[in-house]
């Protein structure tokens, strides 16, 4: 006994592989294939691989709610939607930073299967479209693309709706479209409800979507377990580009949805890791003109939010 | 002076499980009321007065037997009888003017009408100023004025009266025997009053009908026969009293109350 | 003495903003008081979201509770009128409550959507339901409550039917009616705001509202719409106690 407490002493506790280390507590959302590469990642090992033991601290029903968590302090890091977390930390409910993004596209807006008479963005003109919430990226991707068809937001009637209910209001034509992320879209092709109007991809190429955030206390008193997270992240991204059917497979064990409308809709996710920029700078100015969230450098914002230098020394290696 | 109220061979069983679990309650009532007649009925605890007038008045149903008002069957709640409660049982929720006209309201009176009428009640029974009141803003006494009220301003051929005054205390009975008499006087109403009271059976009654313990029958039916006003300690009301005590004792020595 | 009752929520008040200005609370945890107060006065002038002030959410809202609370009444006070004096009619209607009563309101939001889409309708069915049972549950029980006397003495004054309901039945009934109403208000409330939360085609109302400070982590707005969402819960219920006072002054 008074052995085992010796070596305790002298040497520190990560020589006892993952046994007296605490694992790092993440979150996830449910259902969400953006976030693939977390179970993929899980499934496959990377995590021990490099030398963390992962526990799921939660699954989560939407955004805001995990960034709740962080604020209580029960996450380490979390797959969250970038829009959630770029409010809760302009609104300084929590204290976050990004280090790696998770996938960028990967939303749609869809209309009625049998509907014929919308044929473009501009047909959306007085028509009612609904969209996840006032604040989410699909919000801001509904304004951009209309704006650019001509056509002023003011003159749709945008609402907003939970996405589980917008596939029955398309179907019993309480709207006439709606933008939702992944894997909705889908699923109303599945159903025969709906059809793609437009891929979030087509309105606005490579628009940031899901991020990997970490707590800003647990990013500098363990840097090393930050830097083993993004490098089992960046494998399973890696994994899922080259391994289309088993990452399928995985997708469809994690999300509970049928195999069709898994497929169907990891092709429109773009599943990576590398930052993206100056759509964050672009939707947090978006944030900002909608009144939202209240800061005075936007831009500075941004460089303070996003945090690349893990993932760059790791791409470096 | 004609009959008003027969009742023949009445009686009243009350089905058990098994025929030897019976409750026979009356085997058999014979007596007669006339018109305009205060009719006293006492007898023991648990004898049955009040289930009698519960048949009279139709709340539950007899047995056997026939009862005759003013030779006609009575079959189940007639508006012809009327019953003033132990309990008052006035409506909590209406003014005391308003539980003295619900009868005229049921009948379809307009309101301007049976409203006057009510207020004559008020006035005659001594209630005014009262009119607006809730019942439980009002004392025992003056409950059950009310409830007398709501009863005889429907003319009922008969009044049935349970125990009326059972829940006053001994001075507001006298004063209320003394009311129902005045009252009585100028309206002559047919009155069956059960009291297990024999002191007010007697002060009260043309005649006063003695029942004996469970199952029930009529020992005999003593005639007062004294005028009114009635000397309550005089020497014959003593007499009668005395032999309706002496007698109910009897009985409940034969057969004890069950 | 009346002013005594708003001491003790006063005091909250101040014990609160003494923890939060001297950091035992942090602010993310829970905005001060103060903080609130700012939050309210952004609902009232900017709202939330930005353009949608705070009167409109409070009007959209009332207005569904007000449509689906008045079909509660109009169906369960009847209902359980009758099915308080008929026990053969409430023993076939019985079983059928009890199996739909336990049910949460929230869990008909999918089948509500459905049915009724998602404007007023959706949501004054999620309220109905809510509000339905307790003013059912306790017609039911006022009916039998009522002395039994009473029902005789009405019987020897020959009341008719129609007599028998609107004068016996319906008063006697009327302090349990009045208890369930209250009940009922209460939890077609608390449904209607939940049943904002998946959103509304109007655009506006308290839950709408709350849902959407909450996407945005505004924590000051969300807990200053909280406390207009009870303080609005309140006033309906001192509406309803005076309504009752005055209907059983009687008691």
């Amino acid at each position: 006994m008074l052995l085992l407490l010796a070596q305790l002493v002298v040497s520190p506790p990560t020589h006892f592989a993952g046994a007296a280390e605490p694992p790092i507590r993440m979150a996830v959302l449910q259902s969400d294939i953006h976030q693939l590469a977390f179970w993929v990642a899980l499934e496959k090992g990377f995590f021990i691989k490099n030398g963390v033991s992962v526990e799921v601290a939660g699954i989560f029903k939407a955004g805001p709610e995990i960034m709740t968590a962080f604020s209580a302090g029960e996450l380490d890091m979390a797959y969250v939607g970038e829009a959630p977390a770029t409010t809760a930390v302009a609104n300084k409910a929590a204290s976050v930073v990004v280090v790696a993004q998770v996938n960028t596209e990967g939303s749609a807006l869809v209309i009625a299967k049998d509907n014929t008479a919308i044929k473009s963005l501009a047909d959306l003109k007085g028509k009612t479209v609904a969209i996840p919430g006032h604040s989410t990226v699909q919000d801001f991707l509904l304004r951009k693309a209309l704006k650019n068809a001509g056509i002023d937001p003011a003159a749709v009637n945008i609402i907003v709706l939970k996405p589980p209910e917008m596939i029955s209001a398309l179907r019993t034509g309480q709207i006439d479209a709606f933008i939702a992320w992944e894997p909705h879209p889908s699923k109303a092709a599945t159903m025969g409800v709906g059809q793609n109007l437009a891929t979030s991809g087509g309105m606005w190429p490579g628009h940031p979507c899901c991020v990997l955030v970490t707590d800003k206390k647990f990013i500098a008193k363990h840097p090393e377990k930050v830097r083993a997270v993004v490098a089992a992240h960046v494998q399973a991204t890696d994994y899922i580009r080259r391994n289309a059917e088993e990452a399928i497979a995985i997708g469809v064990k994690s999300t509970g949805m049928d195999e069709a409308t898994v497929r169907k809709a990891m092709q429109n996710v773009h599943f990576t890791y590398e930052l993206n920029v100056e759509g964050e700078k672009e939707y947090v100015r978006f944030l900002s003109e909608l009144g939202l969230i209240r800061i005075e450098n936007p831009d500075g914002f941004v460089d303070q939010f996003l945090q690349p230098k893990i993932l760059r020394e790791i791409l470096h290696k | 002076m004609s009959i008003r109220l027969e009742i023949t061979d009445l009686k009243k069983v009350y089905a058990g499980n098994t025929p030897e679990t019976d409750i026979d309650v009356f085997d058999g009532i014979n007596f007669s009321v006339q018109q305009g007649q205060i009719f006293s009925i006492v007898g023991p605890s648990g004898c049955g007065k009040t289930t009698l007038l519960r048949l009279i008045a139709g709340l539950e149903e007899k047995t056997s037997g026939g009862i005759l008002l003013d030779g006609k069957s009575l079959t189940g709640c007639d508006a012809q009888v009327g019953m003033v409660f132990q309990e008052y049982a006035l409506f909590p929720w209406r003014k005391l003017v308003e539980n003295i006209e619900v009868a005229l309201e049921i009948k379809g009176m307009a309101a301007a009408v049976r409203r006057t009428m009510a207020m004559q009640y008020v006035r005659d029974f001594g209630l005014e100023g009262f009119e607006n009141a809730f019942p439980k803003e009002l004392s025992g006494g003056m409950k059950q004025r009310v409830a007398i009220a709501r009863t005889l301003i429907a003319n009922p051929q008969v009044v049935l009266m349970d125990e009326p005054f059972g829940s006053l205390d001994s001075q507001t009975r006298n004063v209320m025997q003394e009311f129902l008499l005045k009252i009585w006087e100028e309206r002559k109403d047919t009155i069956l009053f059960v009291t297990h009271n024999v002191d007010e059976a007697v002060y009260i009654g043309d005649r006063v009908a003695v029942l004996s313990p469970r199952p029930a029958g009529i020992l005999k039916i003593f005639d007062v026969g004294l005028d009114r006003p009635r000397n309550r300690t005089g020497k014959e009301h003593n007499r009668i009293r005395s032999d309706i005590l002496q007698l109910l004792n009897a009985s409940a020595a034969v057969r004890p109350p069950s | 003495m009346k002013g005594k009752r708003i001491i003790p929520p006063v005091l909250l008040v101040l014990v609160w903003q003494l923890l939060s200005a001297t950091g035992v609370i942090p602010p993310f945890k829970l905005p001060s008081p103060v903080q609130v107060a700012a939050g309210l006065v952004d609902l009232i002038v900017t709202g939330m979201p930005p353009g949608h002030p705070l009167h409109l959410h409070v009007y959209y809202s009332l207005q569904r509770v007000l449509l689906g609370y008045a079909l509660a009444l109009a169906t369960a006070v009847p209902l359980g009128l009758l099915m308080g004096w008929s026990r053969t009619v409430c023993s076939m209607i019985e079983p059928l409550v009890e199996i739909v009563r336990p049910i949460p309101p929230l869990a008909w939001i999918p089948l509500s959507i459905l049915w009724f889409g998602i404007g007023i309708k959706s949501a004054a069915f999620i309220i109905f339901l809510g509000a339905f049972f307790p003013i059912l549950l306790n017609t039911i029980n006022g009916v039998r409550g009522i002395e039994p006397v009473l029902i005789e003495a009405a019987r020897m004054l020959n009341a008719g039917r129609r007599f028998f309901f609107l004068n016996v039945l319906v008063p006697g009934a009327m302090p349990s009616i009045l208890t369930g109403m209250r009940i009922g208000i209460g939890v077609g409330w608390m449904s209607l705001v939940a049943a904002e939360f998946t959103g509304v085609r109007e655009g506006f109302g308290l839950g709408y509202m709350i849902m959407t400070a909450r996407d945005i982590q505004r924590s000051d707005e969300i807990i200053a719409g909280m406390l207009v969402i009870g303080a609005i819960g309140l006033g309906i219920d001192a509406c309803l106690q005076l309504a009752e006072r005055h209907l059983i002054r009687w008691r």
